[in-house]
């Protein structure tokens, strides 16, 4: 095991964490409630949150929305093919046509072959899987459902869609992890890219908004009263550095789970402890001092508990919270796609500030115990 | 590429909570003797759909198997695979101390996730609308706590990742959690799946016309579809090197795995793209296709897939195809365990040589062409050493595990 991480202690493997090799983010696709791409939504960040709107229609809870606004998935991919789609899978269609047009698609076989996908969801398309649910339960006929409908419910339904429209013939993975599901799939994409499994891998987060889903969060109670919900997409083109200029580099992505009974006894992190162990190790693997952080894209701002628990892992690692982007605040809470458009928000934010070199942290903590972070740098 | 540079991985524990028993050897007992393990449904009031059968794990009882986790708190799919982890922790010998001390984490595939809470929280909206539903329900319903249960039965803080792929997520959860261990990311991984009968699976396997009219026949002339099951499966993965110091049984090395996606058709499986899946997968591994001694198929049993399947293993192996048989005969199609209780059964084939049988086979389809050995009934004993484990999935999701006898 020489030169390999041989700790025994979670503490012990941050003393022999193995450094990374940065990945290189050449490309960036959103959706959101605040528009197409990364610009609409560094505007909107800057100039604060557009009003929450009412739901447009549904049994919704009384509590605000931020939808993106006039999506019909056929304007973006037109009418063939697009007719089951559910409202998830689309932004995730739509989402990955806006990065792939911009880096340009895989073009040969083997190209082809070696690109890949990492989805980050915890349920899937809530409207679809609920709508089919609902008819079981509801019809006569329970075994009548719609055949071509019933693929949607399958939580791999958006990579595997992205994967069929895009001729992606890599691996292919959906990953869940409460609300650090975003930060999962950037630490999947890491380990696969250094273990040679992909070239290019399309790596991002997705959530729709829907009935259902607003009825869970409200009656769960764990979101601020002010709390609006959203949703949206953001999905990156990530592949080894090369030629073509990053957007930045991903670093360092470390998760950890801190739920009930995870703990040995006699020792408590807890969340905000946690969150401090694993941006530590997620730093030093980058080879990024604290004091280099000059940014943080926070997840939990609306959660009531949880946001003050996530400041204070950061500043107990970093010795203070430089510059908070609170990402949450201006789109909702978009759970599975939180932690894809916290990046989106980082990198959204520093293409409207002057060039040069840049450091920033995105970070996530979850009800569940899941804790996660990730370093990212513009060179 | 052989996957060599990095350190050798073996599986040390088996967890198996299945249609056909809890516990490995009482599953690798019943596999080898071809038992049926589908029944009338029991979990759910099945009496308005035409077929009523499915792999129930009647016997499950978390109480009796789980040492940490307060049950009021976690779905029958979170259960179901703490409760095959605990089994495996134990069938391995791990000090559970030393294990909760590691950096060590569980990956745990599913298809449809907490699928018996969503059950019962559309029942509430039906019921009395959604303003009523539990939010002791809700926050059991991410597909994400399979994961988290595992991680807080076993007492690990390492990734609790759940990888919701579809029916070959459990060996995509294998192959990632091979990864995490042979580059050093984590000390030892659980991984493995988890999926619970409900009515919606049952409902869109029966709509896609892919629901067997009695039992499920893999390879059988005469085979209509599957039958849905449920179980959770799990396998205990350290480094080579630290099961030797310990004196751990091995069960297996991890020679290597290959994961693609056909990106053809969300349900229908592509025979090139798997035929793909596999020389990616004997690359990666560094054996060639002579030296595989057994296929552990996804065989579901529906026309489709099965002929597509002996398409695609006849691309990639010439003129000599392994016997390859479909343990979905027994337990029906476990769907994101499936492809776990495969690997389990390879296991449990390398340890006690045999060959897991396809039960319910009366007719070997003609239309597959000649050689094709499904292991019709029972097992057979054989000696082996190099076995393969398919799993395909909705998506075009396909990832091939290949296991080895420590040499």
């Amino acid at each position: 095991m020489t030169g390999r991480p041989t700790a025994g202690t979670a503490e012990g493997a941050v003393a022999t964490a193995v450094a990374v090799k940065p990945l290189a983010v050449v490309g960036a696709g959103v959706v959101s409630a605040a528009g197409y791409g990364l610009a609409p939504l560094g505007e909107l960040l800057r100039g604060g949150a557009v009003d929450a709107v009412a739901p447009e229609a549904g049994d919704y809870p009384p509590r605000a929305v931020r939808t993106v606004a006039d999506f019909r998935v056929a304007d973006h991919l037109g009418k063939k093919g697009t007719r089951y789609l559910d409202r998830l899978t689309s932004f995730g269609l739509v989402a990955c046509k806006q990065v792939l047009e911009e880096t340009g698609a895989p073009q040969t076989d083997e190209e082809r072959a070696r690109t890949g996908v990492v989805m980050a969801t915890n349920t899937g398309s809530v409207s679809s899987h609920s709508a089919l649910l609902h008819d079981t339960l509801a019809q006569e006929k329970p075994y009548q459902l719609n055949p071509a409908q019933f693929p949607n419910t399958v939580m791999n339904c958006a990579a595997g869609q992205v994967a069929i429209r895009n001729g992606l013939k890599g691996l292919n993975a959906t990953v869940a992890g409460g609300q650090s599901a975003g930060l999962f799939a950037f630490r999947h994409a890491r380990i696969a890219m250094t273990l040679g499994r992909a070239d290019r891998l399309l790596v991002g987060g997705v959530e729709e908004l829907s009935g259902p889903a607003a009825w869970a969060w409200h009656r769960t109670g764990v979101l601020a009263e002010r709390a609006a919900l959203g949703e949206g997409c953001a999905v990156f083109v990530v592949e080894e550095p090369g030629e073509r200029a990053p957007l930045a580099l991903l670093l360092g992505c470390e998760v950890a789970y801190f739920g009930p009974s995870a703990e040995p006894s006699g020792r408590r992190h807890g969340l905000a402890g946690g969150l401090a162990l694993v941006i530590e190790r997620a730093l030093e693997r980058s080879g990024v001092r604290p004091e280099e952080v000059d940014t943080v894209s926070l997840g939990a701002t609306q959660h009531i508990g949880l946001n003050r628990l996530e400041e204070r892992g950061v500043r107990s690692a970093l010795g203070g919270l430089p510059a908070p982007v609170r990402v949450g605040e201006v789109l909702g809470e978009t759970y599975s796609a939180s932690g894809a458009l916290q990046l989106a928000a980082l990198l959204a934010l520093w293409a409207q500030e002057p060039a040069g070199p840049r450091t920033g942290l995105v970070t996530s903590i979850g009800h569940d115990g899941n804790v996660g972070a990730l370093v990212v740098r513009r060179p | 590429m052989a996957e060599q540079p990095h350190r050798r991985v073996v599986i040390t524990g088996l967890g198996a909570v299945s249609p056909v028993g809890i516990g490995a050897d009482v599953f690798a007992s019943a596999v080898r003797e071809g038992r049926n393990g589908t029944s009338e449904i029991r979990s759910f009031d099945a009496s308005a759909f035409p077929s009523r059968r499915a792999g129930e794990v009647h016997d499950f009882e978390p109480s009796e198997l789980l040492h940490n986790l307060d049950l009021r708190h976690w779905g029958r799919s979170g259960l179901l695979a703490a409760a095959a982890a605990r089994l495996a922790l134990q069938d391995s010998d791990l000090d559970p101390e030393l294990l909760s001390r590691s950096r060590a984490g569980s990956i745990m595939g599913t298809t449809s996730g907490e699928s018996a809470v969503l059950q019962e929280l559309a029942g509430q909206w039906i019921g009395e609308g959604l303003k009523s539903i539990e939010p002791r329900l809700v926050r059991q319903a991410p597909a994400s706590q399979i994961a988290n249960a595992v991680n807080s039965e076993l007492g690990l803080t390492g990734d609790a990742q759940t990888i919701p792929t579809a029916c070959s997520a459990s060996n995509y959860a294998l192959g990632y959690a091979y990864d995490m261990v042979r580059s050093g990311e984590a000390e030892f991984m659980v991984a493995g799946g988890a999926d619970a009968v409900n009515r919606l699976t049952h409902a869109g396997f029966y709509a896609l016309g892919a629901m067997a009219e009695d039992l499920p026949r893999p390879f059988d002339a005469n085979r209509t579809g599957i039958l849905t099951g449920e179980g959770g499966a799990a396998l205990l993965l350290e480094p080579l090197e630290h099961a030797r110091a310990r004196g751990a049984r091995i069960y297996a090395e991890v020679l290597g795995y290959a994961a693609n996606c056909d990106a053809e058709h969300m349900v229908h499986p592509d025979a090139a793209s798997i035929a793909e899946c596999i020389r990616t997968a004997h690359r990666n591994a560094g054996v060639t296709p002579d030296q595989i001694d057994y296929i552990c198929a996804h065989g579901t049993g529906t026309p489709t897939n099965d002929a597509t399947e002996v398409q695609a293993v006849r691309a990639a192996f010439g003129e000599r195809i392994p016997p390859i048989s479909s343990i979905k005969s027994m337990l029906g199609h476990t769907m994101g365990a499936a492809s776990g209780f495969g690997a389990i059964a390879c296991c449990k084939a390398l340890e006690q040589g045999f060959l897991p049988p396809t039960a319910n086979v009366v007719q070997v389809d003609p239309a597959f062409g000649p050689g094709v050995d499904c292991v019709p009934g029972r097992g057979r004993d054989a000696e082996l050493n190099i076995l393969q484990n398919h799993g395909f999935a909705f998506g075009g999701n396909n990832v091939i595990t290949i296991l080895g006898r420590l040499g």
